[in-house]
C-alpha cells in the first residue's frame, strides 16, 4: 500500500480577508458564503476615521466543494490557502459546512 | 484535429454525404452530436474505418428555432441512439427516425436541457451567495453568478 | 434481487463492503482495491460482522429508485456511505434537472446516509477512513 496522500482543504486566514466577495462570486458551485459589516476605525493622528470591512461569517460547504482551488487562486489578499487536512468526513450533511472557527487550520474539528 | 477534416454539407445532402462516406470505406459512426451556436445548431458526425485511424467529420447547420434534419438511421443503424439523445437534449427533429422515443430523459418534459437558452432552473431559484446589496450595483455580465447566462434573466438578451 | 460484487476490508475481513458504482468515484473504490485496502469477498470469509454500502457517484432521477432498492435489501444495521460530492449534494451537477441533490435528497427514493465523504473525488484513503470510522493521518 502506498503512503496516504493527505486530502488538502481550504483554510481561511481571517485577518487577511477584506470581505471583497471575489471568492464567493467566482465559485462555480456557489459553495462559499460570507457576511460582513463596515466599521469606522479612528487612528491617532488621522484626520477622519477609516472605514474597514469586518468579517462576521465565512462558510465553505465541503459537501458541494469540488476542491478546484479557483477561490485560492483568485484571492487578491492570499486569505485562502491549501492545507493538509484530517477529519473531512461527517455524519450529518450540515457538518460539512465549515464556518470561520473550523476553517482556521483544520485543527479544531479533529 | 477534428477541425482539419471537417466536411460541411448542406442539410439536404446530410444523409447522402453519410452514405458516401460509409460506402467509401468509413462504415463506423463514432459520434453524432450538436453544438449550440445560438441562431443555428451545428449537427456533427464523425465516421471512421475499421482501424479507427482514418476518420472524417461531417457537419451541417440547422436553424435553432425549428431544427429538423433527415435521420441517418437508415444509412447507419448506430445513429439511432445518438439521434434519440440529440432529439431530447437539443430538440432536433430527425425525419424518418425508426424509433423516436426519448432515450435518457423520463417524465421531464420541457425545454431541451442542453440548449444554451434553457435555464438551469435551480441556479435561478437558489439565492446566489455572491449577490451584492443593493442588487442594482450588479450590472456587468461578469458579475452574473457562475453557471447563469444573461438570456435566462428577465430582460436579458436572447 | 440486485447482485453486488461484495468486497471485504483487508485489515478487518469481518467488514463487508458493497459499492454502488454510479460514476467516476467508483474508480476511487477500485483504487482502494488496487492499493490492497479492499479485496474481493471469498467463500472462506464467512458471515460478515458489519456491512457497509458505498454510494459512489451521481444519483440521477432514474437511478434513485435502484439505489433505494439496494439499500432496502441490505441487512439491518448496514451503514450507508455517501462517497464523494455527487452522492453528498449532487456535487458539480447540483444544478442539473436530472440529478438528485445527494443520495439522501428528500423524496420517495432518498436513502438515509450515515457518513458523508466530501471531495471530487475523495482519495481512497478517505474511503477507508469512512468504512473504519478512523481518520486519515495528515
Amino acid at each position: 500500500m502506498t503512503a496516504p496522500t493527505p486530502h488538502h482543504f481550504i483554510a481561511l486566514i481571517e485577518d487577511a480577508c477584506t470581505s471583497c466577495l471575489i471568492c464567493v462570486q467566482e465559485c462555480p458551485t456557489w459553495c462559499i458564503s460570507l457576511d460582513s459589516h463596515h466599521e469606522e476605525v479612528s487612528e491617532p493622528g488621522a484626520r477622519r476615521p477609516r472605514t474597514v470591512s469586518v468579517l462576521d461569517d465565512f462558510r465553505i460547504d465541503y459537501g458541494l466543494c469540488m476542491y478546484c482551488g479557483i477561490c485560492v487562486d483568485l484571492c487578491p489578499f492570499d486569505a485562502l490557502e491549501w492545507r493538509p487536512r484530517v477529519g473531512y468526513q461527517a455524519e450529518g450533511r450540515d457538518d460539512l459546512v465549515h464556518d470561520i472557527a473550523r476553517l482556521d487550520g483544520g485543527t479544531s474539528d479533529g | 484535429m477534428i477541425a482539419d477534416d471537417m466536411l460541411e454539407v448542406a442539410v439536404a445532402e446530410w444523409a447522402e454525404a453519410a452514405r458516401e462516406a460509409r460506402d467509401g470505406g468509413l462504415p463506423f459512426l463514432e459520434l453524432l452530436t450538436v453544438v449550440d451556436r445560438g441562431d443555428e445548431l451545428d449537427v456533427v458526425a464523425r465516421m471512421s474505418d475499421a482501424s479507427g485511424r482514418l476518420s472524417l467529420g461531417l457537419m451541417t447547420r440547422v436553424a435553432a428555432d425549428a431544427p429538423r434534419i433527415e435521420s441517418l438511421a437508415a444509412v447507419l443503424p448506430a445513429a439511432s441512439w445518438h439521434e434519440r439523445e440529440v432529439a431530447e437534449m437539443f430538440g432536433v427533429v430527425f425525419d424518418g427516425h425508426p424509433d423516436p422515443r426519448p432515450l435518457l430523459l423520463r417524465g421531464t418534459a420541457g425545454a431541451p436541457p442542453l440548449r444554451r437558452g434553457t435555464p438551469l432552473a435551480v441556479r435561478l431559484e437558489r439565492a446566489w451567495p455572491g449577490e451584492v446589496e443593493p442588487a442594482s450595483r450588479r450590472r456587468s455580465r461578469q458579475q452574473l453568478p457562475p453557471g447563469v447566462r444573461p438570456e435566462w434573466l428577465p430582460g436579458g438578451s436572447a | 434481487m440486485t447482485e453486488i460484487a461484495w468486497l471485504r476490508l483487508a485489515a478487518d475481513p469481518g467488514v463487508r463492503v458493497g459499492s454502488l458504482p454510479l460514476a467516476c468515484c467508483a474508480l476511487e473504490v477500485e483504487s482502494a482495491v488496487r492499493q490492497g485496502a479492499l479485496r474481493a469477498e471469498t467463500a472462506a470469509d464467512g458471515h460478515p460482522r458489519e456491512t457497509v454500502l458505498l454510494v459512489a457517484g451521481t444519483v440521477t432521477a432514474p437511478l434513485a429508485p435502484l439505489v433505494r432498492m439496494v439499500v432496502d435489501q441490505a441487512p439491518a444495521g448496514t451503514r450507508v456511505v455517501a462517497f464523494g460530492a455527487c452522492a453528498t449534494s449532487g456535487g458539480p451537477y447540483w444544478d442539473a434537472p436530472s440529478v438528485r441533490p445527494g443520495a439522501d435528497a428528500a423524496g420517495a427514493a432518498g436513502v438515509p446516509i450515515d457518513v458523508y465523504v466530501p471531495g471530487c473525488p475523495p482519495p481512497p484513503e478517505a474511503l477507508v477512513a469512512a468504512i473504519t470510522g478512523r481518520e486519515v493521518a495528515p
